[in-house]
């Protein structure tokens, strides 16, 4: 048996070096094979004119090859007001940001209630939360569908109080809103109760031997303490939702509601004219990474002033 | 609501090139995943297809006043004549989903003795697709004529041997020799339609002999509808506004102004898009909607209890300028099962085959057969209804649409984006 001199240690340090990146690997090659690949075979197509006999979009996979000229287009008739593009993008972002607001607003007291104060119920709660993404979103946007109709339950309900019937589903703005932000707010709810459940309660405890009342307490301690849980709910229900195209078909159905993702769908289902898709989800990723990169700055800021 | 494929009644609509239901999972999961990958995966193949750079494609675009008579290969000729059936194993139909009856493959795949699977396709483009993957074999598809060419050209295809497909005489003698394929050398007919505006009887007080007037009438604001399909959307537009009686045409300033009358009626009555005439009419939450006459058909079994097919209404424009179109059936190159696949048209040609698959989905087959009368006589269709069947002279003095350049097609798409938009 060889001597176990202090190498021992040094070997064990490197065998260790070698295997924290080794166990990044597979979320590496995730990360590459269904991220990296797929954006640059987007940028091959958006930055390609060429289609062959069967629509199919022939990717300029050479950036040498690549022109400009559809993207640029694409960025013209979505960002002048006059733009063929123009209204879609606008809708996604008023549509996105009333969505949010409703999630906060119906989200943050539903995670602030199951995390501080659901004791025991806490459970049954997030049971409660979670319960809806055992069905399929679209399912349970088409039961919607039914509730909202002429005749539908909704309608029902709302003349027992003397109201008339609405027709919700003919093509209405508030009634997408409101659907979107009824699919995507239990990813509200989840990530921003994680956060508000970390907060010390022996912090808000000090608050309160110090005077403090309770709704101080919570804009000075509780409510600048789950900031980043706030920050990380809204980026994670924003992305889905400024995508979305299936939620304003289903609801509306009506061109007055179509999101950008309709306008990409279009492009992309068929036709000859792919790289125009292609170029729109370029776009919007482009507009997405912005905010997510925003989103990161503040995360990095916030883990710098946690160790400072 | 109770929910049976398996129920007869419940028949569908000829799918097309639009946001099903069925799109939106698959549409969702390919956003979710990361939208690039599909049209990466569609453009791995290695092409030996030659490129159209917008140009004119590298065939003759078959016109009924410029019939075309595909050719065939030494490279890829028809099967030989007396062949046995195949047996055992499957037998792949790459069709667009409920678009044939299941009963009839069914009792095919039982007499045959094998298993009869359908692939389904939600437009031309991922049908191609399909088609194209290396290693794929289907017996069975469902090429028009506007995508027929091409695959022919492509060697997607196989030539009919006539002598298999005998009930080939029971078709309108203009299918034995269509203008897209002369000679029916790689296709049969399978359905035929026309496209007009279904309504709700019962609200609808009087229909103005341009029925598309119904589209732009404020009265039925919220409750109007037309086909989620481009072309059959910018089509009517230009007919009803005598803009151009070429609803294939390439004039920009047609396509414009025909795309802004449709864009009016997003604030005239709130139009929406779909091609689900047959159960929203029927259900009334369309009042009026932009059709198929395979719709109107169908309708009549998505009526609520205690409603009769009274409350429906067909409008069809005047034979001149009724949009009409039909289906065909071919065997791809790839099929295992050539000589299955030439019974089974046959058998779908036969009368009282072909009659029992109109009766499950609602598309006629242009069986001489199976007129007008024969349909109403033999209860498949209302009385006040029957105009919904079409006839030979629809065909003669109607509009069809072409495959067109896909520069042509390009700017139709762009203008329906702008009326999709909702600018």
């Amino acid at each position: 048996m060889p001597d176990p001199g202090p190498s021992q240690g040094s070997g064990h340090d490197r065998a260790t070096r070698r295997l924290w990146p080794a166990l990044a690997l597979p979320g590496t090659l995730w990360l590459v094979a269904l991220f990296v690949v797929p954006f640059y075979a987007v940028m091959a197509i958006a930055f390609s004119g060429r289609i062959n006999i069967f629509n199919e979009p022939l990717p300029a996979w050479n950036p040498l090859d690549w022109e400009s000229s559809t993207f640029t287009t694409v960025i013209t008739d979505s960002f002048t007001p006059s733009g063929a593009y123009h209204e879609v993008w606008v809708r996604t972002a008023i549509y996105s940001f009333w969505a949010l607001v409703i999630c906060v607003a119906i989200g943050y007291p539903v995670a602030y209630y199951t995390a501080r104060l659901a004791g025991k119920r806490r459970g049954l709660i997030l049971a409660l939360i979670l319960a809806p993404w055992w069905i399929n979103y679209i399912t349970r946007m088409l039961a919607w569908v039914n509730l909202l109709q002429d005749d539908g339950y909704v309608n029902k309900a709302l003349g027992l109080f003397g109201i008339p019937p609405h027709s919700w589903l003919s093509g209405s703005s508030f009634t997408v809103v409101w659907a979107l932000a009824y699919g995507y707010v239990p990813y509200f709810i989840i990530p921003l109760f994680a956060s508000l459940d970390r907060i010390d309660q022996r912090l808000l405890e000090a608050s309160r031997d110090l005077g403090v009342g309770g709704v101080r307490t919570f804009l000075h301690i509780t409510l600048p303490l789950s900031r980043m849980g706030l920050i990380t709910a809204l980026v994670i229900t924003a992305l889905p939702m400024a995508g979305d195209y299936y939620t304003n078909t289903i609801v509306s159905g009506s061109p007055n509601t179509n999101m950008v993702g309709n306008q990409i769908e279009l492009f992309l289902l068929e036709g000859p004219q792919k790289n125009i898709g292609a170029g729109l989800v370029l776009l919007l990723s482009l507009v997405l990474m912005f905010f997510m990169f925003y989103y990161l700055v503040l995360t990095q800021r916030a883990s710098r002033e946690a160790t400072r | 609501m109770s929910f049976d494929p398996n129920d007869p009644a419940l028949r569908r609509r000829r799918p097309r090139p639009q946001l099903a239901r069925r799109d939106v999972l698959r549409g969702g999961l390919w956003l979710a995943v990361g939208v690039g990958a599909a049209p990466l995966l569609a453009a791995c193949g290695n092409d030996q297809t030659s490129e159209t750079a917008n140009s004119s494609a590298p065939y003759q675009l078959a016109r009924p006043d410029k019939p075309v008579t595909l050719a065939i290969k030494d490279s890829n000729p028809p099967i030989a004549n007396g062949l046995s059936p195949e047996e055992g194993g499957t037998f792949n139909i790459l069709n667009y989903a409920d678009y044939m009856a299941p009963g009839i493959m069914k009792d095919f795949g039982k007499e045959h003795n094998v298993s009869v699977q359908v692939t389904p396709y939600n437009n031309y483009d991922e049908m191609l697709a399909k088609i194209r993957q290396p290693g794929e074999s289907f017996d069975l598809v469902f090429p028009g004529p506007s995508v027929l060419s091409k695959m022919v050209f492509a060697d997607l295809l196989q030539p009919l041997n006539h002598s298999y497909v005998p009930h080939l005489k029971n078709v309108w003698p203009e299918y034995q020799n269509p203008w897209y394929d002369q000679g029916a050398r790689y296709t049969a007919p399978y359905t035929i339609y026309g496209t007009g505006v279904m309504y709700r009887a019962d609200r609808v007080k009087s229909v103005p002999e341009m029925g598309y007037d119904l589209i732009w009438d404020k009265q039925y604001a919220g409750k109007v509808y037309v086909l989620d399909d481009r072309q059959e959307a910018i089509a009517m537009s230009l007919l009803r506004n005598h803009i151009s009686d070429d609803i294939n045409t390439s004039n920009p300033d047609d396509v414009k102004r025909a795309t802004d009358s449709l864009i009016e009626l997003i604030g005239l009555v709130n139009v929406k898009t779909d091609i689900n005439a047959y159960s929203e009419v029927p259900e009334g939450t369309a009042t009026v909607h932009q059709c198929w006459s395979g719709d109107v058909i169908a309708g009549q079994y998505y009526l609520p209890k205690k409603e009769t097919p009274e409350v429906l209404g067909y409008w069809r424009p005047d034979d001149t300028d009724y949009v009409v179109g039909s289906d065909n059936i071919a065997i791809p190159k790839s099929a295992k099962k050539p000589v299955l696949a030439h019974m089974l048209i046959n058998d779908l040609l036969d009368n009282k085959i072909g009659l029992r698959n109109f009766g499950w989905n609602g598309y006629q087959p242009p069986l001489t057969k199976l007129s007008a009368k024969y349909l109403t006589d033999q209860g498949y269709i209302p009385q006040n209804l029957a105009n919904s069947v079409v006839v030979r002279s629809d065909f003669d003095k109607g509009h069809t649409f072409y495959e067109v350049s896909p520069s042509t097609e390009a700017l139709w798409q762009t203008n329906w984006a702008r009326f999709k938009a909702g600018a």
